[in-house]
C-alpha cells in the first residue's frame, strides 16, 4: 500500500479531469462557442477598407491566435471551477502525492482540452477567412500550435490555480495570462504566418526556440511553486 | 524601532535625493543641448528612459523579496514586495505617460509599438493584477504567498517579453529612431547619467518609505487581531 | 507493539503575529478516540489541520502512525483520512468514481472492491453510478466518510462532521462512527456538540488560546463540566 509516485499521480489527476470533461463537456463547449464568437467578431472588424486587400494567409494567423488565447482562458477557468464546489483542491493538497504532480496532471488535461478545441478552430478559421494549406504545411502548423499552446497551458494552469484560490474567474485570469504570454503569442502568430505563406520553418527558428524556452521556463517554475499555491 | 544606523542611512538617502532632484531638472532642462530634429520636447527622454530602468530595478527588488518570503515566511519581506510593486507601478505609469507625450510632437504618433513601451504596458497590467490578487485573498498569508509566486513569474516574464517584442519590432522597422547610444552627444550622455542617478535615488527612497509604512500597517493589523482574540 | 496514531510534541503555529498554537503535546494510541473541544479561535481547527498535515507547524515534532511528518511526509499523509464540512467530492463524477479516484490517489489496494464494499456498508450502493451532486447533504456526508476510509487510514480526523445535517442524517452518521471494529482507525473528532463528542471518544481535551487547558476521560464525564471548562477564565500565557 504505497502512495503513488509522480507519474502515476499525474496520470490519475489528468484522467480524473478528462473523465469530468467527458461527462459534462463543460470546458469544451464553453470555450468552443466562445472561439467561434471571436472568429465572427473578428470578421466584422476586418470587413471593410484596407483589410479587403489582405489574403487569408495574412488574416488567419492573427485571428487564430486571438481566438486560442481567449478561449484558453475560458477553458482553464472552467476547469478550475470543477475543484471549487467540493473544495477538492485542499483534498488534493492533503493527498500523499507530490504537489507538482497535481500541476502536471491538470496541465496535461488542459493541453488535451485545448488541442481538442484547436482541432475544430483551425479548420473553421481556414474556412471563414479563405486560407489554404498544402500537404506538409499541416504538419508544420501542428508543430507550431503544439509548441505555443503548451506554454499557454503551462502558465495558464498555474495562474488558473492562483486565481481560483482568491475566488475569481476569467477576467483576472485573462489579465494575468494574456500579457504574460505575449512572447508566446508573438511567436505563434509569426510562425503561423510563415506556415501559411509557404515559408520554411527555418525562417522562424528563433521564434520557435523562444517558445520552447518559454515552455520549459514556466513549466519548471510552476512545478516548483505549485505547492505554495495549494497550501492551506 | 529603528536603530541609529538605519536612521543615519535613511537621512543620507533623503538628503541625497533632495539634492539630486534639482540637479536632474537642471541637467535635463538647461544643461543638455536641444536636439536638432525633435526640439525641446525631446528633453522628456531624460525622464522617460531612467523611469523605465528604475521600474525594472523595482521588479528586481520584487523578485528578490518574493523568493525570500517564500523561503522565510516573514511578513516583512511581503511588505517589501508590496512596496516594490507599488513603486514599480508608479514608474511604469510615468513611462507610459511620458512616452506618448514625447512621441506625438516628435514623430506625429501617440503610440509606438516598440519594445520598451509594450514591455512596460505588460508590466503595468501584471503588477496591477498582482495587487488585485493580494486584495482578493481571504487572508494575509495566502495573499502574500500568491503575490510572491506572481512576483517571480512577472520578473521572469518582463525579460522575455522585452526580448520578444524587440525581435518582433525588428521585423517591422519604424520610421523613427530613438536616441540610441551611438548617435548621442556627450552632454546628452552626461545629462542622462545625472537623471538616471537621481531617479534611481528617488526610487530607492520611495521603496524605503513605502516599506516603512507597510511595516507599520502590518504591525498594527496584527496588534488589532491579537486584541480581538484576547477581548471578549 | 504498534506505533501510536499520533505522536506530537510542542506544536506551534503562527499566522503573521497571531500565535494560533502555543505548544501542544498530544499522543493518541493506536485505536484510541479523542474528542477535541474549544471555542472558535482557540486553535481547534488549526490543530486539526496541522495533525491532518494540511498545515505545517512552525516548530515541534509530529509523527502519524510512526511516520515523521517532515521526513516521511507522503507516507504520513497516506495514513490519514479527513472528513470536514466541505464534501471533498466531485459532483459530476459518480459515487464509485469518486471513491476510485481518491482511493488510488491515496495508494489504496484493491480499490474497486473496497469502493463497492464501502458503498454497500454505508447504504449508498444504489447511488454507486449516480453523479455525486444528486446526493442530499446527509448522503453526501456518508460518501465523504467513505472517501476518508477508502485507503484504510490509521487515523481518521473529523472536523465538525455534523454541521448542516438534519437530525436523521446526524443520527445515521453517529451510528456509523460509534461502531467499534477491529480494523477501525484511531479517531479525533473536533466538535462543539459536547454530547456527541463524549459519546464518540475515549477521552477529550479542551483547547484554549492555543494550548490544551483541560482534559479528561469521556466515560463518566458530565457534559456540563466540559461546558464549564469552556467558560473558564482565560489564563495569561
Amino acid at each position: 500500500m504505497n502512495p503513488p509516485g509522480f507519474l502515476t499521480s499525474s496520470w490519475l489527476v489528468a484522467r480524473k479531469d478528462m473523465l469530468l470533461e467527458w461527462r459534462t463537456l463543460d470546458t469544451w463547449s464553453s470555450s468552443a462557442i466562445f472561439a467561434v464568437v471571436v472568429l465572427l467578431v473578428f470578421q466584422f472588424a476586418v470587413a471593410g477598407g484596407a483589410a479587403q486587400q489582405l489574403t487569408g494567409a495574412d488574416l488567419v494567423p492573427g485571428v487564430l491566435w486571438l481566438a486560442i488565447a481567449f478561449s484558453s482562458v475560458v477553458g482553464i477557468a472552467r476547469s478550475m471551477d470543477s475543484e471549487r464546489q467540493g473544495d477538492t483542491l485542499s483534498a488534493l493538497f492533503r493527498s500523499p502525492v507530490d504537489r507538482g504532480a497535481i500541476y502536471a496532471g491538470k496541465l496535461v488535461a488542459n493541453c488535451i482540452k485545448l488541442a481538442a478545441l484547436e482541432l475544430v478552430l483551425v479548420p473553421l478559421a481556414i474556412v471563414f477567412f479563405n486560407a489554404s494549406l498544402a500537404g506538409f504545411a499541416w504538419l508544420k502548423l501542428i508543430l507550431v500550435l503544439a509548441l505555443c499552446s503548451f506554454g499557454l497551458c503551462a502558465l495558464g494552469t498555474l495562474f488558473g490555480a492562483i486565481v481560483s484560490r482568491v475566488g475569481r474567474g476569467e477576467a483576472l485570469l485573462a489579465t494575468l495570462l494574456l500579457p504574460s504570454a505575449t512572447p508566446l503569442l508573438l511567436a505563434g502568430v509569426t510562425a503561423t504566418a510563415a506556415v501559411f505563406h509557404g515559408d520554411e520553418l527555418t525562417t522562424v527558428t528563433r521564434w520557435l526556440g523562444m517558445a520552447l524556452g518559454f515552455d520549459l521556463l514556466y513549466f519548471f517554475l510552476a512545478l516548483a511553486t505549485f505547492e505554495f499555491v495549494l497550501e492551506e | 524601532m529603528r536603530r541609529s544606523g538605519t536612521r543615519f542611512l535613511d537621512a543620507t538617502l533623503l538628503a541625497a535625493t533632495i539634492a539630486a532632484i534639482p540637479a536632474a531638472i537642471w541637467a535635463a532642462m538647461l544643461y543638455a543641448p536641444t536636439e536638432q530634429t525633435m526640439g525641446a520636447v525631446q528633453r522628456i527622454f531624460y525622464f522617460h528612459v531612467p523611469s523605465a530602468m528604475v521600474a525594472y530595478l523595482s521588479v528586481a527588488v520584487l523578485l528578490t523579496s518574493s523568493i525570500v518570503y517564500l523561503a522565510k515566511r516573514d511578513l516583512k519581506w511581503d511588505d517589501l514586495s508590496l512596496a516594490a510593486t507599488e513603486v514599480a507601478l508608479v514608474f511604469c505609469t510615468l513611462v507610459l505617460i511620458t512616452g506618448p507625450i514625447w512621441a506625438r510632437p516628435a514623430w506625429g504618433t501617440w503610440w509606438t509599438w516598440e519594445a520598451r513601451l509594450i514591455s512596460t504596458l505588460v508590466l503595468e497590467i501584471l503588477l496591477l493584477a498582482a495587487l488585485l490578487v493580494r486584495r482578493y485573498a481571504s487572508n494575509r498569508d495566502l495573499g502574500a504567498r500568491l503575490a510572491a509566486i506572481l512576483g517571480i513569474t512577472i520578473a521572469a516574464d518582463v525579460y522575455v517579453v522585452h526580448k520578444a517584442v524587440e525581435w518582433w519590432r525588428g521585423m517591422h522597422p519604424q520610421v523613427f529612431k530613438e536616441g540610441g547610444k551611438g548617435s548621442i552627444q556627450t552632454e546628452m550622455q552626461t545629462a542622462l547619467l545625472i537623471c538616471t542617478v537621481s531617479i534611481t535615488l528617488l526610487c530607492v527612497l520611495l521603496i524605503r518609505l513605502r516599506y516603512r509604512t507597510a511595516r507599520i500597517e502590518t504591525r498594527t493589523q496584527t496588534m488589532i487581531l491579537e486584541r480581538a482574540e484576547e477581548g471578549d | 507493539m504498534s506505533e501510536p496514531a499520533i505522536s506530537a510534541t510542542a506544536l506551534t503555529r503562527r499566522f503573521g503575529q497571531i500565535r494560533a498554537l502555543r505548544g501542544v503535546d498530544l499522543r493518541l494510541e493506536n485505536g484510541e478516540r479523542l474528542a477535541l473541544f474549544g471555542l472558535n479561535g482557540a486553535g481547534k481547527t488549526t490543530l486539526l489541520r496541522v495533525l491532518g498535515l494540511g498545515l505545517t507547524p512552525d516548530s515541534g515534532s509530529l509523527a502519524i502512525d510512526g511516520y515523521d511528518s517532515r521526513r516521511e511526509a507522503r507516507r504520513a499523509r497516506a495514513r490519514i483520512g479527513w472528513l470536514g464540512h466541505a464534501s471533498l467530492l466531485y459532483g459530476d463524477l459518480s459515487a464509485h468514481q469518486n471513491l476510485a479516484f481518491w482511493g488510488r490517489l491515496h495508494g489504496a489496494d484493491d480499490v474497486e472492491k473496497r469502493a463497492d464494499a464501502l458503498l454497500e456498508e454505508l447504504g449508498l450502493a444504489t447511488y454507486s453510478d449516480e453523479p455525486a451532486r444528486i446526493l442530499s447533504r446527509g448522503l453526501a456526508q456518508r460518501l465523504s466518510l467513505a472517501r476518508a476510509l477508502i485507503h484504510n487510514p490509521a487515523l481518521l480526523l473529523l472536523d465538525e462532521p455534523f454541521t448542516g445535517l438534519d437530525p436523521l442524517a446526524a443520527d445515521s452518521l453517529r451510528k456509523r462512527l460509534v461502531e467499534r471494529r477491529p480494523d477501525a482507525p484511531s479517531m479525533i473528532i473536533a466538535t462543539h456538540r459536547i454530547d456527541d463528542g463524549l459519546a464518540l471518544s475515549d477521552r477529550w481535551v479542551l483547547l484554549s488560546r492555543g494550548k490544551i487547558s483541560a482534559s479528561g476521560t469521556s466515560e463518566g464525564t458530565d457534559p456540563a463540566s466540559v461546558a464549564d471548562a469552556y467558560r473558564a477564565p482565560r489564563k495569561a500565557s
